[in-house]
């Protein structure tokens, strides 16, 4: 492991935060760690420090409540950390758009997608989406499509099913 | 004007009492495609810049919800469509990861030659169409013959000269011949004695110089804080490509450099591009060398089941990290998928990057941060 | 009908022919070069190597309508572009295209010319201002600035000229450049001249009024059809003065080798040096890129300016002295 990364684990460590290995040939990323979305502005805090920089904020629309997913990575080293943060009953989560100020349009997007309210957010108007379909809210799931959270976590399929001949003439 | 809810609350700054707005775009020759610039100026100086999106807004992460992957393929040519074959290229890789797909060597030559054929495509395009925010209109043509050089050879084998879908899953859907080496490595010399024609036209010109000296200057703080990724971040000193940090492919068998610039400045964007392009060839040029004999497409299940949970698969575009996020609940169609464009984290920093300049300089900048809207709206 | 009257009747028709004519000669050889700069052949379709394409253009141009856009001012919208017009005809009447060849012979043809070609910056004003748009008033700002600032260098160059011939009259300085061109004593007053005349007739590296990627057209972003065309009418006139100014005072005017042609040996040579300056006007306009405008001041300001004056004070010192 890099050093400059295990200084990162560790620091966290240090701040309560535990970063969860994945392995990076299967899942392309390093590490990843689910927070309360009160912990979060510390924790982007840490990561800023740390220079690491925000790759995307993007949703996930689940069963109990949304999901924000941050991803973040640094420019000197192989270290991708995905982070996952439920937002509140009032579909609401801190914005971070003070630390990072390029989660500033990830999270006006997040907004029109998903209507995550962003606390904080200095400029919280429609980025890609137009003024009046702000109801849109495309990428919410109808209720049939929706699924736990817990059922979307990483399993393994260790069996691949048989290769089929004709499979490349589709 | 909506300026309430654009935020652009009136400055207090007794200075400032003579601002007005100017609406850049959507329909504007230097926006490149339907980007809207919001811009609160004093005299010619900028203010505030707000860019406004959404114009080529087609919703790509929802249809990739509905198909499965080879439905979606076509999709993920229509994002960028200066350089399309990283996108196919980020895409089928995500799914090989994910499904344990063996891909034949050859085919990841394949991958490699003429995704660096499209980012060479794609800087001849940036190239011109910066120099067109100059001023300069001949250089444009002069490119775009280069340009159309590469588009002939890449549309004998992928089919199209634009919006690829050329990989698949567990290959490329067509085999390079003969004729396709012998015109890449014509190309690749002819490609070489341009840069010659290029630096006596460009380069060294003074006004060209006195433009871009100091136009636009990213520090490695702010490309940090805004997430800036591909030659604009190496244009600011940041060592950072995905090519290098995280090898896919087969990249690491090849023997390349990322050129750095120091100043993070106009100048600097352009000179790494500029030598980005002698990189790409010298990549072009070892693979053709090593290109193995074989297969060019693998055996692959027609169903493709993908395991439950998030994987990732970041590639370097011809702008920047292009990162797919993919959320799976089996079955071989996405739960989420969640597409990470460069442009979107380049243009995001304007804003910060416009403030206090002329509008000349912004259209400068702008030009240098080498945007492709569609790319931006998904 | 009295003589003089007639006379004057053909000259205005010519000379108002003329600058069509030139117009059109202009925009077929600048496309053409442009073409041929950038590798392309550029017009091909309109009559053999595309000739007559100006003529449809401008048939095009007098069948469009003229949109006169809301909350603007429809009177001086109107008269802007014949504001631009009319002037930049009038120094062809006291131009020598050769030693008879000149309608109106003024003492003071020079400062006929320039106090006429300056009037261009007026209509440029009332376009920009009348149109009602930011971008056109964007162009207007910067061409007043461009204009009144360039004209200074451009004076004083011509005036190191004047002090060595004494005279202001075009012929009188033709004359006066019996041995020798006055570009082997001047090169550096020619070059500020054509340097300030690309800028006054806002030609790129200088075309910031009209810059494209910034301001879309600058200040006829709103104009169309015949208002559009007599600003491009103008611009190319305004030109074709500019160049013959320089042939004038620096490179003999009519003068040349004699030809086998007669009378016309001091037109051909006359017409052979203006449009090739014009031509470099051309060529400078699709290699370089536009300068920014503040550098655009401060070259004005802190180059051309005092090398100007230098080379003026130069010149009066050795002519004393002579």
């Amino acid at each position: 492991m890099h050093p400059a990364t295990e200084k990162l684990v560790s620091d966290l460590k240090g701040k309560n935060f535990t970063l969860a290995a994945c392995d990076y040939a299967e899942r392309g990323y390093h590490f990843e760690i689910d927070l309360a979305a009160d912990r979060l502005r510390e924790f982007a805090q840490c990561l800023l420090e740390q220079e690491m920089y925000l790759v995307f904020v993007g949703g996930l629309h689940v069963e109990p409540a949304i999901e924000v997913i941050y991803q973040f990575a640094s420019y000197d080293r192989p270290c991708r950390v995905v982070l996952r943060v439920a937002v509140d009953n009032n579909n609401a989560i801190p914005t971070i758009s003070d630390i990072y100020q390029g989660a500033n349009w990830h999270e006006r997007e997040t907004r029109d997608f998903f209507g995550v309210t962003f606390t904080g957010h200095p400029n919280p108007v429609p980025l890609i989406l137009a003024e009046e379909d702000v109801d849109l809210k495309p990428l919410l799931k109808t209720d049939a499509n929706l699924k736990e959270s817990a059922a979307l976590r990483w399993v393994r399929v260790e069996e691949q099913p048989e290769t089929d001949e004709k499979a490349d003439k589709d | 004007m909506e300026t309430a809810q654009l935020n652009l609350e009136p400055a207090t700054d007794i200075q400032h009492d003579n601002r007005y707005y100017l609406n850049m775009g959507p329909q504007h020759p230097s926006t490149h495609g339907v980007l809207r610039v919001l811009l609160e100026m004093d005299g010619e100086y900028i203010l505030d810049p707000q860019p406004v999106l959404g114009y080529g807004h087609r919703m790509h992460e929802k249809m990739a919800e509905h198909k499965n992957w080879m439905a979606f393929m076509p999709n993920t040519g229509r994002m960028d469509y200066a350089a399309a074959l990283p996108y196919n290229h980020g895409f089928v890789s995500l799914f090989e990861r994910l499904c344990g797909i063996e891909v034949p060597e050859r085919a990841e030559y394949i991958r490699v030659i003429t995704s660096e054929l499209n980012r060479l495509v794609s800087h001849h395009l940036w190239l011109g169409a910066f120099l067109l925010d100059l001023g300069a209109f001949t250089p444009i043509l002069y490119t775009f013959i280069d340009r159309e050089k590469v588009l002939d050879i890449l549309e004998d084998i992928t089919g199209s000269r634009l919006t690829y879908c050329y990989f698949r899953v567990g290959g490329v859907c067509k085999d390079i011949d003969d004729k396709f080496v012998t015109r890449t490595r014509e190309f690749i010399k002819y490609q070489r004695e341009r840069f010659d024609v290029y630096n006596k036209l460009v380069t060294g010109n003074i006004i060209f110089l006195k433009r871009v000296e100091g136009v636009g200057v990213i520090s490695k703080d702010m490309a940090l804080r805004y997430g800036v990724t591909g030659p604009v971040a190496r244009g600011s000193g940041i060592n950072y490509d995905v090519r290098k940090n995280e090898p896919y492919s087969v990249y690491p068998r090849f023997d390349f450099e990322i050129p750095l610039g120091e100043n993070g400045d106009s100048l600097d964007r352009y000179m790494v591009r500029l030598n980005e392009m002698e990189q790409s060839l010298r990549i072009i040029e070892q693979a053709l060398d090593q290109l193995p004999a074989g297969p060019f497409l693998g055996k692959v299940p027609k169903k493709l089941k993908m395991p439950v949970g998030d994987s990732s698969f970041a590639v370097e575009a011809a702008r920047g990290e292009l990162t797919y996020y993919m959320v799976s609940g089996g079955g071989d169609i996405p739960y989420r998928l969640k597409i990470r464009v460069p442009s979107y984290s380049n243009l995001s920093i304007l804003p910060e990057l416009g403030q206090g300049i002329l509008l000349s300089d912004l259209v400068t900048a702008m030009g240098s941060l080498d945007l492709v809207i569609p790319e931006i709206d998904r | 009908m009295p003589p003089e009257l007639l006379r004057m009747i053909i000259a205005a028709v010519l000379v108002v022919s003329f600058v069509f004519l030139n117009a059109m000669v202009l925009g077929y050889m600048e496309r053409k070069v442009s073409a041929h700069i950038q590798r392309r052949p550029g017009l091909m379709e309109v009559g053999p190597h595309g000739v007559l394409q100006l003529i449809i253009d401008g048939l095009k141009l007098i069948g469009k309508q003229l949109v006169v856009p809301e909350g603007s001012n429809k009177f001086l919208f109107r008269l802007a572009p014949l504001l631009s017009f009319a002037p930049c005809v009038l120094p062809f009447v006291v131009i020598p295209f050769s030693r008879k060849l000149q309608i109106v012979s003024m003492d003071v043809s020079l400062i006929f010319i320039l106090a006429m070609t300056s009037i261009n910056v007026v209509a440029i004003l009332v376009a920009g201002w009348a149109s009602n748009n930011k971008y056109s008033l964007f162009g207007t700002f910067r061409s007043v600035a461009q204009a009144v600032s360039y004209e200074i260098p451009m004076l004083l160059s011509l005036l190191s000229i004047i002090l060595m011939t004494s005279t202001f009259s075009l012929q009188g300085i033709i004359a006066a450049q019996k041995y020798y061109w006055f570009i082997l004593v001047q090169p550096l007053a020619f070059i500020i001249y054509f340097i300030s005349g690309l800028a006054e007739t806002n030609r790129a590296p200088f075309d910031l009024p009209e810059a494209e990627s910034e301001l879309t057209a600058g200040f006829h972003t709103e104009y169309s059809g015949m208002g559009f065309s007599f600003f491009f009418l103008a611009e190319y006139a305004n030109m074709f003065t500019v160049c013959s100014i320089a042939t004038i005072l620096f490179l003999g005017g009519w003068k040349g080798i004699p030809l086998p042609l007669g009378d016309f040996t001091g037109i051909v040579w006359f017409m052979l040096k203006v449009y090739g300056l014009l031509f470099v006007m051309i060529w400078a306009r699709w290699t370089y890129p536009r300068v920014r405008f503040d550098q655009l001041m401060s070259f004005c300001w802190k180059y051309l300016i005092p090398f100007a004056l230098a080379n003026l004070l130069i010149t009066a010192v050795v002519v004393k002295l002579i």
